[in-house]
């Protein structure tokens, strides 16, 4: 009875022995893959160029280029009426500069195909017997013709058309009541206050989809086409003769871009505050994670492209198919709930919304764990359930 | 005790079959050769064997474990020099022997002593820092024959290592092997070149993924020699090889018949 207790515990013990040499050497087999693919990735200066330059380069021309704060749009102005008062009109809603003048413009239609040509976006006509009507105490009508190619800049020229003849408006019924001797009516004001971006800037909007889409473009590409440059080259099928489990060798691949990945969020993040005055409210335990967690995600597709793919060219192709709509569907550029709701349900399994969620959360309303624990916690859930696929995927397909 | 047994390989590529039941035996220390024309299926035979694709039908065993269920075991004892491209063209002549050393989790002074004996004996040393897509064909298949035998294996696989080389580089290739064969390795190849053929102690012909001949090349000769087969005075293996791959068509045509 002795006997067989000391040699069950004697053949338990070389288990665990031989557990132990297997670990270690996954160990020794991963840093070995990690150190091969950081050196290589080191000497291809086109990889350092698409890894580290590309997204700083990128984030100062989005920074600077998209900007959604329309001044000085190119406005013609139509003075049919050519009196003191259509001379004022005109003066007064260009004194704030959304709208820019342009020469031209002397009749509606010289004016429209001004617009046609693109010479400006919008036109102004201020109707004959403008005057004569105000003074009448008549109805007027100032007619805006609008370049509707571009809604967001035509919706800039129509509010604030719309809101500079509406406080005329108002002027005038004032003056008509002090007139009367009447007192004007009780007004409510509104008096909007922006928190979390006091100055409706838009690089602190744009700035975490910068991030967002810089590092779903570079991680995701990198990783697909790695595996597929391994297996073109024929090195793939000489790693897999070696006693490396397909899993550790996975896990090396994917660990160099999960820390150039880090970086670039580092380092964007550095151009944003610098650069565009990004504010980073919140705790950096939550950047970190949610960038940890969004990083899985976008490795994770990766190797599952990789998985589908058999070259660098299909890989490539591949990683552009998911990340035009993954942004699209996103809230980067537009909000998710301006979507149909057959395109919100999508948006729920796509990683990119959780982590421009985090990001715009986390940075400019400095929202904590207790804030955006279910979006991290959905990043961790799609990481690990993509991970999971493109890993057995993968070692099938390997084995 | 056999290093390599094939048993009835079998193995479909959609509507084609690469191998169709090979099987042939090879005893440990032995340098045994397939030989065959293009897509006789001698590569697919030497991916089943070192693990690489699965069988349809048949057992591969390498080192007395089945290649399917053998996992690293398996892959400890047997080291590989693939057809084509198989090392890191970024990487130099060191740097690869390192990795491939630290994925069999070589000991340090282990890879020490050995990679400085293999890059003696394959001439690599004044190279060692030379990236592996600035080697000559030759050095190159020198070096992925030194990343193979890192970790000593007791198995071989080499797949058509000669093609591409040149003459001198040819023959060092075959004095090691030899050489590698004489300290206890089983070592099998795949050539196209008849010629190579003399120099294994034992070689199999391969045919649509079947075995026509094997045997001891001194002993085929032999006997294709005082075959009728043989109009010759002094044949040689292309002329067996050719003669046997001819009788091989006209019983597939007979059958087909």
């Amino acid at each position: 009875m002795i006997g067989k207790e000391r040699t069950e515990r004697a053949e338990g013990t070389e288990r665990m022995q031989k557990a132990g040499k297997r670990g270690r050497a996954w160990a020794v087999a991963l840093a070995a893959v990690v150190r091969k693919e950081v050196r290589q990735t080191l000497r291809d200066r086109r990889v350092m160029f698409l890894l580290i330059v590309a997204p700083l380069l990128q984030t100062v021309i989005l920074g600077y280029a998209v900007d959604f704060d329309f001044e000085n749009v190119p406005t013609l102005v139509v003075d049919l009426d050519r009196t003191a008062t259509s001379r004022m009109h005109a003066r007064r809603l260009l004194a704030d500069h959304t709208l820019q003048r342009q020469p031209g413009g002397a009749s509606v239609t010289t004016a429209t195909a001004e617009l046609r040509s693109g010479k400006a976006a919008a036109a102004i006509v201020l109707p004959p017997g403008l005057e004569r009507d105000v003074l009448a105490e008549r109805p007027a009508e100032v007619q805006v013709l609008l370049d509707g190619t571009d809604p967001n800049r035509a919706m800039v020229v129509a509010s604030a058309a719309a809101r500079y003849f509406g406080e005329t408006a108002e002027d005038l019924l004032r003056e008509r009541l002090a007139r009367a001797h009447v007192p004007p009516p009780p007004v409510i004001r509104a008096e909007p206050r922006a928190l979390y971006n006091p100055g409706l800037e838009t690089a602190p909007f744009m700035m975490p989809g910068v991030m967002t889409m810089l590092l779903v473009i570079t991680t995701t590409i990198v990783t697909a086409m790695g595996l597929s440059r391994e297996r073109e080259m024929g090195t793939l099928e000489q790693v897999l003769v070696t006693p490396i489990p397909p899993l550790v060798l996975l896990l090396g691949k994917m660990t160099p871009p999960l820390v150039i990945g880090c970086f670039d969020v580092f380092l964007v993040l550095t151009a944003g505050v610098w650069l565009f005055g990004v504010p980073v409210s919140g705790p950096p335990a939550v950047l970190a994670a949610g960038t940890l967690l969004y990083l899985v995600c976008t490795l994770g597709i990766g190797l599952l492209i990789s998985s589908v793919s058999k070259t660098q060219q299909q890989s490539f192709l591949a990683g552009f198919l998911f990340i035009m709509p993954a942004i699209l569907l996103s809230g980067v550029m537009t909000p998710v709930q301006a979507m149909p709701a057959w395109l919100r349900m999508v948006t729920y399994v796509n990683p990119v919304r959780y982590f421009i969620e985090v990001l715009r959360g986390n940075l400019l309303k400095g929202a904590g764990f207790a804030d955006l624990w279910w979006r991290l916690g959905a990043l961790g859930m799609i990481g690990v359930i993509i991970l999971f696929v493109a890993t057995m995927r993968l070692r099938k397909r390997m084995a | 005790m056999n290093a390599i047994e094939a048993q009835e390989l079998t193995r479909d590529f959609g509507a084609t079959r690469a191998l169709d039941g090979l099987s042939f035996a090879v005893p440990r220390g032995q340098l045994f050769g397939l030989v065959g024309a293009d897509g006789a299926g001698k590569t697919t035979a030497i991916r089943a064997l070192a693990g690489l694709i699965a069988l349809d039908g048949g057992r591969a065993l390498v080192a007395g474990r089945d290649v399917a269920s053998g996992g690293s075991l398996v892959r400890e004892s047997l080291g590989l020099v693939p057809q084509q491209s198989s090392l890191y063209p970024d990487l130099s002549v060191a740097e690869n022997l390192r990795f491939f050393a630290r994925l069999f989790c070589l000991p340090k002074q282990d890879f020490r002593e050995r990679s400085a004996r293999l890059l003696g004996i394959t001439r690599l040393e004044p190279f060692a820092g030379r990236r592996a897509d600035a080697l000559s064909g030759g050095m190159y298949k020198k070096l992925a024959l030194a990343c193979a035998l890192l970790h000593r294996p007791e198995v071989l696989l080499l797949d058509e290592p000669t093609v591409g080389v040149d003459p001198v580089s040819r023959r060092e290739l075959w004095a090691l092997l030899h050489e590698f064969v004489a300290e206890g390795m089983t070592v099998l190849l795949s050539t196209p070149y008849m010629d190579e053929a003399e120099r294994c102690h034992r070689v199999a012909l391969v045919h649509e993924g079947r075995l026509l001949l094997e045997g001891e090349p001194g002993a085929l000769l032999d006997d294709f020699a005082r075959s009728p087969a043989c109009r010759q005075t002094a044949p040689s293996f292309e002329t067996l090889f050719l003669a046997r791959l001819e009788q091989a068509d006209r019983e597939r045509e007979r059958g087909d018949a």
